[in-house]
């Protein structure tokens, strides 16, 4: 038998020995570990866990275009590759514009979204019926039904006027040049007429201007120039009828006629101007408590086709991390993108990170707390162990035993119930932040595979440091004293 | 090789008769020698023990020193005396002195095994057959009767050849026939392998095996008589 057999030997025999005093030992290191491992493993997963849980508050960081930018898919997804997927909870993109619902003689305002994103960004959507699954289908606003009684499976023809006032856009802002669109028609004796009408921002004629070279000058040539024919047209809407507001000009009837044409053709392939209509069935009623019952949703498809632009106002992000990470996430895609600006929801990152900072104070300092009441029970039945080994150890140390050989014993001792301990603790540390996570947080945690030997090096860490104190007991034993006879 | 007390004596605290201490031992001076069997005989009190631990390097003297040859034991640090008690003087404690973990054998074996050495198997095994316990190699010390754990113990110190063995009341606890296989086996030990004896008792059956007998008495060796051999 080697020195070390026999040394492994006394220790396991010491423990097996002192099974009951072991066991509570190791109960304590045991329960100690399994706490730490799991009050560390919820620590570190408390972030996760509580961000998942902060989500459900609504988006914590909004997408923008930058000034003069525009923002669409293609760009919101470019500048979402700076979240890292795991982080990225939703990302709902909004495009917001102005319908006419004609039969009710009223306007509402549209939002084009991601249905699939928004039950991620904004879980406390309450909605009656569903959410819009295929095109053709909008989303009421609880508002919005109430005021123009409008129930799940009702259809509604929405209108979307595309030069108007969009919600989002004061008047000032929308005060733009007007689109301008241009036509032509057979005029008289089969020379085209060349028309090029100039819109303002309500889609009325603005200005005309005609190219009739073709036509008779002392006729049909005159209504380039005439001011009253060209006057009458100023202020109205297209498409235009002849004898109804517009008169043809004396002797030029035909060329009235063709200008008339002209312009109505080209109000109609003209994809600025065309209002569209589409009939929308109502697949659920909004709840939400804000202003979303005041919205009609529909799919960014139908938003599309019905303004037929790609055009988004804004994402809004629902990310899961602390506010650095936000902010960092935040700057580089501020940074990484030509087109868009992110921000911060203030309000809500704020009071995640208040909040995350109190649990984890209050997880450290059960931790600590923990530590100690497992060092102070370990540390009392090492002494205990050492009162009862007494006379053992005296006549060790009579045989010719060191001091520093009765300090390995019994830190080998402590650092093999350490070892039990720790994997002990790991194992069912794991088991208890998975059940007060399930529990508590409503979803499972992945094991962190460092935990295990995290785990072992704490708790035998832990076991050596309770048994300084009974050691320096142990090598105070005089064995002349103890061996004095029984 | 010579082991010897020079002036040592022992104070311990302890309120007597108005003094605040009470010394065990009074300065003495007493040499061991190889090839010797010393009995150190005396009244219960009279400090025997304390005189023993003191030799064998396991009680500081208050005063004095104890020198093995050259080296003044007490002035080595604990790994040092340790290593040389184990290598150099075997103990035989009073009372029991087995630890219940290990087996018979083990517990003999343990002194050398501390410092990863080996003893010779047939010196042990001679030993263990000599003092009759060579059949409870593998038994528990908890399996076995006073007698025979006090002849374990002595098996342990004399398998480790050590320059001085001190046992301190080896026989108390053993019948006359063992009592007589000890003290001889003590004796053979002695005079053959040229080695000292110091055995502390208060039995009288140690004279006849005795070279050299001390009697003491509070705290003072007041007679020393040899025997011829």
């Amino acid at each position: 038998m080697t020195k070390r057999r026999m040394f492994l030997r006394m220790i396991t025999a010491s423990l097996l020995r002192r099974r009951s005093r072991m066991l509570i030992a190791l109960l304590s290191i045991g329960i100690g570990a399994t706490i730490l491992a799991g009050l560390v493993t919820i620590y570190v997963d408390v972030p996760r866990q509580m961000g998942a849980q902060f989500r459900s508050y609504g988006a914590n960081m909004l997408l923008l275009p930058k000034e003069g930018e525009t923002l669409n898919s293609k760009s919101l997804s470019e500048a979402l590759e700076a979240v890292p997927k795991d982080a990225l909870v939703g990302a709902a993109p909004y495009r917001y514009v102005r319908l006419d619902m004609t039969t009710r003689q009223q306007s509402f305002t549209a939002a084009g979204t991601d249905f699939s994103q928004i039950v991620k960004t904004s879980p406390y959507f309450s909605v009656d019926g569903a959410y819009p699954s295929e095109t053709r289908q909008v989303l009421v606003g609880k508002e919005i039904a109430d005021t123009i009684d409008v129930k799940v499976g009702s259809t509604m023809e929405l209108t979307y006027q595309p030069v108007q006032h969009v919600s989002d856009k004061t008047p000032e802002e929308s005060r733009v040049p007007g689109a301008s669109l241009s036509g032509k028609a057979e005029g008289f004796g089969g020379g085209i007429v060349y028309v090029t009408a100039v819109l303002d921002e309500e889609a009325k004629i603005a200005s005309v201007s005609i190219d009739a070279s073709t036509q008779t000058p002392e006729y049909g040539g005159r209504v380039a120039e005439d001011e009253g024919f060209l006057n009458q047209l100023v202020g109205r809407s297209l498409p235009l009828t002849l004898g109804d507001g517009v008169d043809a000009l004396t002797g030029a009837t035909v060329t009235s006629s063709a200008v008339v044409d002209a312009l109505n053709s080209a109000a109609e392939t003209s994809a600025a101007t065309r209002p569209r209509t589409q009939n929308f069935t109502v697949t659920g009623i909004l709840t939400t408590g804000g202003e979303e019952e005041g919205y009609i949703f529909m799919s960014l498809r139908d938003m599309e086709t019905m303004t037929d632009s790609d055009q988004l106002d804004v994402a809004e992000l629902s990310v899961s991390a602390n506010v650095e990470q936000l902010e960092s996430y935040a700057a580089a895609m501020t940074e990484n993108s030509r087109s868009v600006q992110a921000r911060l929801v203030k309000r809500v990152a704020r009071s995640e990170a208040s909040v995350l900072e109190k649990l984890t104070a209050l997880v450290f300092l059960v931790t600590l707390v923990v530590l100690l009441l497992t060092m102070i029970c370990v540390s009392t039945t090492m002494m205990a162990v050492v009162s009862e080994r007494r006379r053992e150890i005296g006549l060790r140390k009579a045989l010719g035993a060191s001091d520093s050989s009765i300090r390995a014993e019994f830190l080998g001792e402590g650092l093999f119930l350490g070892l039990l301990g720790g994997v002990m603790g790991a194992i069912l540390g794991f088991v208890f932040a998975q059940v007060v996570s399930v529990n508590v947080f409503g979803s499972s945690i992945t094991f962190q595979p460092l935990l295990l030997p995290a785990a072992i090096i704490v708790s035998m860490a832990i076991a050596a440091a309770s048994c300084l104190l009974p050691i320096k007991r142990a090598v105070a034993i005089d064995p002349a004293i103890v061996l004095k006879g029984e | 090789m010579i082991l010897k007390a020079e002036n040592s004596s022992k104070r311990y605290f302890r309120k007597t008769g108005g003094a605040n201490y009470f010394l065990a031992v009074k300065p003495l001076n007493l040499a061991l020698s190889g090839g010797e069997i010393a009995v150190l005989m005396g009244r219960s009190g009279s400090g025997k023990t304390t005189l023993l631990n003191m030799l064998s390097g396991l009680l500081l003297p208050t005063e004095g020193k104890v020198r093995l040859g050259e080296t003044d034991l007490y002035s080595l640090n604990d790994k040092d005396l340790s290593r040389l008690r184990s290598e150099r003087i075997g103990v035989v404690p009073q009372g029991r002195s087995a630890i219940d973990t290990l087996t018979v054998l083990e517990n003999i074996i343990l002194p050398a095994k501390l410092y990863g050495r080996t003893l010779p198997v047939e010196n042990v095994r001679q030993w263990m057959e000599q003092l009759g316990i060579a059949h409870l190699r593998d038994a528990r010390p908890a399996e076995l009767s006073g007698g025979e754990l006090r002849r374990m113990a002595i098996v342990r110190a004399l398998a480790q050849s050590p320059d001085f063995l001190f046992a301190d009341e080896p026989t108390g606890d053993l019948d006359d026939e063992n009592t007589h296989l000890v003290l001889s086996a003590f004796r053979e030990y002695a005079h053959a392998q040229k080695k000292a004896v110091f055995i502390v008792t208060h039995e009288n059956d140690a004279f006849d095996y005795a070279d050299v007998i001390y009697q003491m008495d509070a705290g003072k060796i007041v007679s020393t008589t040899s025997q011829a051999k």
